[in-house]
């Protein structure tokens, strides 16, 4: 925007330069001629003295107007090299976020990620806290077109955090050919999700089976006594642990991350 | 699942078990054991910590037959029954 206001202004001082220029050919002619005629005398007493001192330092002004566009120049480069780190600092933001943020979620355990440092020596040494009863009730699922009858075989467990549980399902393949089922489970309250701790299951791996065939299949768990000094926990007695069999096609697997 | 489109509640993720899965009883070779647990689970009204010994004796039923990897007890978080028996011991 402030281009053809600059353009304006320097046309205009081009054509003042020119008109200047003209006049004091005209007046040099003239005084070669001998002429110093006295309307040339009064047209020169007559112009402004500012025309007169612009007409006498016509170069210099010109050295200015050269600098003046040299230091556009500079700041224009200036500002350009700085829009440009500006972007190309953000795209590099943009890639670093992905890992930062991971970070991030780890540390405060937001989005329900798993918090580092699970290890299972934590099992070994955890102690039970006897006064908080939690109620775990079970819940199975299948797919639509898994044809299996999957079932909990207790409808709920009353435990405490930091004791181990073992409960049991029962499913039956009750087709003439064999079927190859794959679970996940969910844990509602979401929250209480981290702390439920499995230690063995039948769950994210292929399971088959044969016609006809029933299997009993235990799950080995605890509640993380650190349940217990959560304050949004506080008001959790129940936890609902649910299981959904899909069945397994070749070549498919669940996408659970980091589970390989 | 975790599909829920509210921007920043938290959602449920899954984690793999802690020593992976169990493999499948095909031929119910503890069948009796996990009998006897939902027996004992039923009459003291689905209350855990008074069938813990029938839940070891389970596991221990899978160990041996293979279905289960061999670990000690007090890594399954049976401790409190194992040091029972050796105070017992003791006392003898």
């Amino acid at each position: 925007m402030l281009l053809p206001f600059l353009l304006r202004g320097c046309t205009a001082k081009h054509y003042v330069q020119q008109a200047l220029s003209s006049t004091r050919l005209c007046v040099n002619y003239c005084n070669i001629r001998g002429l110093a005629t006295s309307s040339g005398q009064l047209f020169l007493r007559r112009t402004p003295q500012r025309f007169l001192n612009q007409s006498r330092g016509a170069k210099t002004h010109k050295r200015k107007h050269q600098n003046q566009e040299d230091d556009w120049k500079k700041r224009n480069k200036t500002v350009l090299t700085y829009i440009a780190a500006a972007g190309v600092g953000m795209i590099g933001l943009s890639y670093a976020a992905v890992p930062l943020y991971r970070l991030y979620c780890q540390a405060t355990g937001l989005g329900g990620t798993a918090v580092a440092g699970h290890n299972t020596d934590h099992v070994e040494t955890m102690k039970p806290i006897r006064d908080r009863i939690i109620k775990v009730t079970f819940n199975a699922d299948t797919h639509a077109s898994m044809q299996w009858n999957f079932r909990p075989q207790q409808s709920e467990i009353y435990l405490v955090p930091g004791e181990t549980a073992l409960a049991f399902y029962k499913a039956r393949n009750p087709t003439d050919k064999p079927v190859i089922g794959i679970s996940t489970y969910n844990v509602v309250p979401f929250e209480a999700g981290q702390y439920f701790n499995k230690i063995q299951c039948f769950c994210f791996e292929e399971q088959r089976l044969n016609p006809h065939e029933e299997v009993d299949m235990p799950v080995f768990f605890y509640i993380d006594p650190e349940f217990d000094d959560d304050p949004r926990m506080a008001r959790v007695d129940t936890i609902t642990l649910s299981y959904t069999f899909f069945e397994a096609k070749e070549g498919q697997r669940l996408p659970v991350p980091g589970y390989s | 699942m975790s599909t829920a489109m509210n921007f920043g509640s938290k959602s449920f993720r899954p984690r793999p078990p802690d020593k992976g899965a169990f493999p499948l009883d095909h031929f119910g070779e503890c069948k009796s054991f996990k009998e006897t647990y939902m027996r004992c689970l039923r009459e003291s009204h689905f209350d855990n910590s008074r069938c813990r010994e029938e839940s070891k004796e389970y596991l221990e039923c899978r160990m041996d037959r293979q279905l289960m990897a061999k670990e000690p007890f007090e890594k399954l978080g049976f401790k409190d029954l194992m040091e029972k028996p050796a105070e017992e011991n003791k006392a003898e």
